[in-house]
């Protein structure tokens, strides 16, 4: 059956045949490369693999890659869209058994593992690679290394950052002025309780209990600065637990909050059960087709923050080690993320291009009266500052203990202080094992 | 085990492995096989994208340490005795009652077949609807002046819902079993117990249960099976946190969490996988002994 | 449980004979049928009936009438409104189109038909042989080969799939329909379920095949085989039913985007940016139906007498 959103029902269980990945890093790592180098010619077949681009983007990939195609004579790409689901089970049986695409889609959280386990290309270590460099923002670059290994192992690809969407019906029911949204963490717990007492706990403003980067907007320091080591358990990241126990208590936050998932937080938001939510631009579009009820009444403002710097989303595009055609699969993965290629993408999804330059262009810059305009701009502006809070060594397993250790606080098992320190130190503990 | 009279042989000797071939061989290659990798990684450090050293028994260790270990355990055991009575029992009824032909049943036979079918997802989403604070449920509550009660908050109250979701969809999966079962129980047997006087319920308990005994015994094993390795709806239901405080986590769900994914711990949800492994062993060897002690 | 076991003056199972073409046999149906309904069943109790049939229908079929109603609606219309709506305002069949526009239908489905039939084929054949020999044959060794289906039926799929993958690569098969088919050509559970029936059948109907010198393949095939239809049926279910539904391992093993079965392909609805809650609901109603008219038509072979094909005089 498939599956909605992210919600990944029976994700396989990597318990990998890990001997055919052994024989493959001993000879990736091993300088004498089978593959070929990247500074041959352009030419041959890559395979491109992308994460659940199809159903919507099918004509401007195909286009995309005939565009190449063409440049290159001899070059061709076979392009495979993997589905919504299990993306990450898909990349570590192909990681496995040897026969990861050559220019592959990943995020932070996923190239991070790959390199480690040295089945990516380095690109700051090619000299092929390095080159396109400069065709990328600093900070996306940047954005793409990993701490605790030496070097970027993908190229910097589409950036998502948001609004935070409110009802204005549910602010006015609570007795607020609809058109006064929270700017920061203060007024939004203020407001948040305030809209608690007045409906007698009747309306709840959030869906969730903070996550990572929460923590992060709200200014604490998540790791130490070698990344071998999680922090969030500091004064500040109690302080920020203690306010959400505070509004957890006055019913603040959804009946449902303590072990909701994003999807679930969205899908409160457009029943119109919670008053606030942070999104994307792209769900614009969502909540004029699927509640138009809610969009209506909706309100768009910015997601608080104690930083002065917004939460954003990397995708970027890795190059596998042992690609035979390693020059073509550079080539490529640099052309799908040239400044020409990633705007034409961005217009036409609602996603934000990490070239060097694009975000001043007007459409980033300028707005033309829509919705979709003013939240376009908006998160563009926040985007030229944004950082990407979440640690990409915080694996999953890492994740759903601290929703678990603040499940326990909320319910008064656990201070706040002792429910943060519980995570670090078993987060810890896992980071040192892996 | 069925006993019958000890036939004497009336095959060639090696007529009966011709017979399993097909069905050894693709179970040996595809099951058994990659499962003693399993076990030898459960020995091990591996992740998902590493082989590992020998460790041990140290997953073994940890896990006898691992609050969430035992948490797992305590559920899936509390699943097994508090589904598989239902399961066994409930489908068995359904199957009885959509059996006799009236017009109109094969209508009823299908629609009672396709919550096995629904998609899990759809079928999670339309639980927490009724279940919600403000859902279906408590609507109903409320209008007799009750609730509302908690359901998909409570700790206990989500593991409940769980079970009845895991017993709603099992509902059409057995009974077809049982059907199957039941088209072979010999009418003259319940003609005759009619003729001497009984009762439906009497003829129940004296001619249909004891004839399909072997069937109840297999769902039985199998719903136990099932109900020990629980996964979906709990993780529908309480989220992928395992419920509040992750207090609802199954083992399955502790073997997906800790294994999954590019940094998967590989050795240690082998182990946690070995161990379900052998107590669903015993869960199916008690279940049949307790079968094979019924009849004697 | 009143009156649910059938009733009233059997016709002779036996009546049923062998080589009866199509049309008696059909008859002979129609006849338990009136049988079974007549006028023996009191009014009362066929009231009592239809009430708890209506009972569990209700209980049973909601997010399967959701999912429709969803599917069907337009998409001006707010589907997130609580109470839920169950009839869609301005119902349309347009979601269907947009399935069929986002992703190649016809194609995955029939990927999915070619797997699933294979997955019924190999698993009525393997599974009765396996369980026939597991049930009526006597042998040195039958109890291990038992042990091995129960132990193989209990291994967590998930802790095994990357070993199989792997040798499905050495075997040349990734990325092909055959190596989605394979791990579960012959179900552990399947053949159990094949044992259980043929453990159930009274030992003299073969007793009659083996005076006549019949041999073991013989007997098999006329007498063991017709004697089990019912169950057949439930292993066919069970194998198309898994092979249809089966969405991580025909993911992990296949990577050509025109070979995903209708599984792996739906899943596609969920967009990463968007998703239209009406087009996924669309795409699991056209996932779900093959499953339900399957049943349909299989079902009838749970309600047929015992005596059918069975006992031959």
């Amino acid at each position: 059956m498939p599956f909605s959103g992210k919600l990944a029902i029976r994700t396989a269980i990597g318990l990998g045949a890990v001997a055919s990945l052994t024989a493959l890093t001993a000879c990736g790592s091993g300088g004498s490369d089978s593959s070929s180098s990247s500074s041959g010619k352009i030419t041959g077949q890559i395979s491109f693999q992308t994460w659940n681009l199809r159903a919507g983007y099918k004509d401007y990939f195909t286009g995309l890659i005939k565009d190449f195609e063409k440049q290159h004579p001899g070059a061709k790409v076979k392009w495979i869209d993997q589905p919504a689901d299990n993306y990450a089970e898909k990349l570590s049986s192909d990681a496995s058994a040897g026969t990861l695409p050559d220019v592959v889609n990943v995020s932070p959280d996923l190239s991070s593992p790959l390199a480690k386990a040295g089945v990516l290309l380095n690109l700051d270590k090619d000299p092929v690679a390095a080159k396109y460099k400069a065709q990328y923002t600093d900070a996306a670059w940047k954005g793409d290394a990993i701490p605790g290994q030496d070097g970027t192992y993908s190229f910097p690809w589409y950036l998502n950052t948001g609004p935070m969407f409110y009802n204005k019906t549910l602010f006015k029911q609570a007795g607020l002025d609809a058109n006064k949204p929270p700017k920061t963490y203060d007024e939004l717990f203020q407001d948040a309780n305030k809209i608690a007492t007045n409906s007698h706990g009747k309306i709840a403003t959030l869906a969730g209990t903070p996550t990572i980067e929460d923590f992060g907007q709200y200014g604490v320091q998540l790791m130490s600065a070698d990344g071998t080591k999680f922090t969030y358990n500091s004064a500040k990241g109690v302080q920020l637990l203690t306010q959400y126990k505070k509004l957890y208590d006055n019913g603040g936050l959804d009946s449902q909050a303590l072990t909701s998932t994003p999807d679930q937080k969205g899908q409160k938001f457009k029943e119109q059960k919670v008053a606030m939510n942070p999104g994307s631009a792209y769900n614009l579009q969502d909540f004029k087709e699927n509640a138009p009820s809610l969009y209506k009444n909706l309100g768009i403002s910015n997601v608080p923050n104690n930083t002065g710097h917004q939460n954003m989303y990397v995708q970027s595009l890795g190059v596998s080690k042992t690609a035979k055609n390693k020059a073509t699969a550079v080539a490529f993965a640099a052309f799908v993320t040239n400044q020409k290629n990633q705007e034409a993408f961005a217009h036409k999804v609602t996603v934000f291009p990490s070239t060097k330059g694009s975000l001043d262009k007007p459409y980033w810059s300028k707005e033309d009266g829509t919705d979709e305009g003013r939240v376009r701009v908006a998160s563009a502006k926040q985007l030229k500052t944004a950082i990407n809070y979440t640690p990409p060594v915080m694996t999953d397993e890492m994740k759903t203990v601290l929703q678990q250790e603040i499940a326990k606080c909320m319910q008064g098992k656990e201070s706040p202080k002792q429910a943060l320190d519980n995570a670090v130190a078993q987060s810890n503990k896992l980071l040192q094992q892996g | 085990m069925a006993r019958r009279p000890s036939a004497t042989r009336t095959h060639a000797a090696s007529s009966p492995w011709l017979f399993l071939l097909p069905g050894l061989v693709v179970t040996a290659a595809f099951s058994l096989y990659p499962f003693v990798s399993t076990v030898w990684k459960s020995f091990t450090d591996a992740r998902t994208l590493s082989a590992g050293t020998w460790v041990g028994l140290q997953n073994f260790t940890d896990m006898v340490h691992d609050d969430q270990f035992w948490t797992g355990l305590r559920n899936s055991l509390l699943y097994v005795v508090c589904v598989v009575p239902f399961t066994v029992m409930l489908p068995l009824l359904l199957a009885m009652l959509v059996r006799r032909y009236v017009p109109g049943i094969s209508f009823f036979r299908a629609a009672f077949y396709t919550p096995v079918v629904a998609s899990v997802v759809v079928v999670g989403l339309i639980w927490v609807w009724m279940l919600d604070d403000r859902g279906l449920v408590n609507g109903m509550l409320h209008a007799v002046g009750a609730g509302p009660v908690h359901f998909l908050s409570n700790q206990w109250l989500l593991l409940f819902s769980a079970m009845a979701l895991t017993v709603w969809k099992g509902l059409g999966y057995y009974m077809i079993i049982y059907l199957a079962a039941l088209a072979n129980v010999p009418n003259e047997l319940h003609e005759a117990a009619q003729m001497d006087g009984a009762g439906a319920i009497r003829r129940f308990t004296t001619v249909t249960v004891p004839a399909i005994r072997g069937t109840m015994a297999l769902v039985g094993a199998l719903s136990s099976v099932a109900a020990f390795k629980v996964f979906s709806e709990i993780y529908l239901l309480a989220g992928p946190s395992g419920g509040p405080g992750g207090e609802d986590t199954s083992l399955v769900m502790l073997v997906q969490r800790t294994g999954t994914g590019l940094t998967g711990r590989t050795g240690y949800a082998s182990a946690i996988s070995v161990v379900i492994f052998v107590i669903t062993l015993l869960l199916m060897l008690l279940v049949l002994r307790l079968d094979r002690k019924d009849k004697e | 449980m009143s009156g649910t076991t059938t009733t009233g003056s059997a016709t002779p199972a036996g009546a049923k004979q062998e080589g009866s073409t199509r049309r008696t046999r059909r008859r002979a149906r129609r006849a338990e049928r009136i049988r079974d309904a007549g006028g023996q069943l009191p009014t009362r109790s066929l009231v009592l009936r239809y009430i708890l049939l209506l009972v569990v229908f209700a209980i049973c079929i909601g997010p399967f009438l959701w999912q429709l109603s969803t599917s069907l609606k337009g998409t001006t219309e707010d589907i997130y409104t609580f109470p839920p709506r169950w009839f869609p305002s301005h119902p349309t069949l347009g979601n269907y189109d947009k399935v069929a526009q986002i992703i190649p239908v016809w194609d995955y489905a029939l990927n999915s038909l070619k797997v699933a039939a294979s997955n019924v084929v190999t698993n009525v054949i393997g599974s009765s042989m396996a369980g026939y020999a597991l049930a009526r044959l006597r042998f040195k060794g039958r109890k291990l080969a038992g042990v091995a289906f129960v132990m193989a039926m209990l291994v967590p799929l998930e802790s095994i799939m990357i070993a199989q993958f792997t040798t499905m690569r050495e075997l040349h098969l990734n990325n092909t329909l055959i190596a989605v088919v394979l791990p579960g050509c012959i179900g552990a559970m399947n053949v159990l379920l094949m044992r259980n029936a043929f453990a159930n059948l009274p030992y003299e109907i073969e007793e009659a095949a083996i005076i006549d010198g019949a041999n073991v393949w013989q007997r098999f095939l006329r007498v063991a085989l017709p004697s089990v239809k019912g169950t057949i049926a439930v292993v066919a279910i069970f194998a198309f039913m898994g092979a249809w539904d089966d969405f991580l391992w025909p993911l992990i093993v296949l990577s050509d985007t025109s070979k995903f079965t209708l599984t792996v392909g739906l899943n596609y609805l969920n967009g990463t940016f968007n998703t239209n809650p009406r087009v996924v609901a669309a795409g699991t109603i056209i996932a779900v139906l093959p499953l339900i008219v399957m049943f349909a038509c299989l079902q009838r072979f749970f309600f047929r007498g015992v005596g059918e094909g069975a006992v031959k005089g």
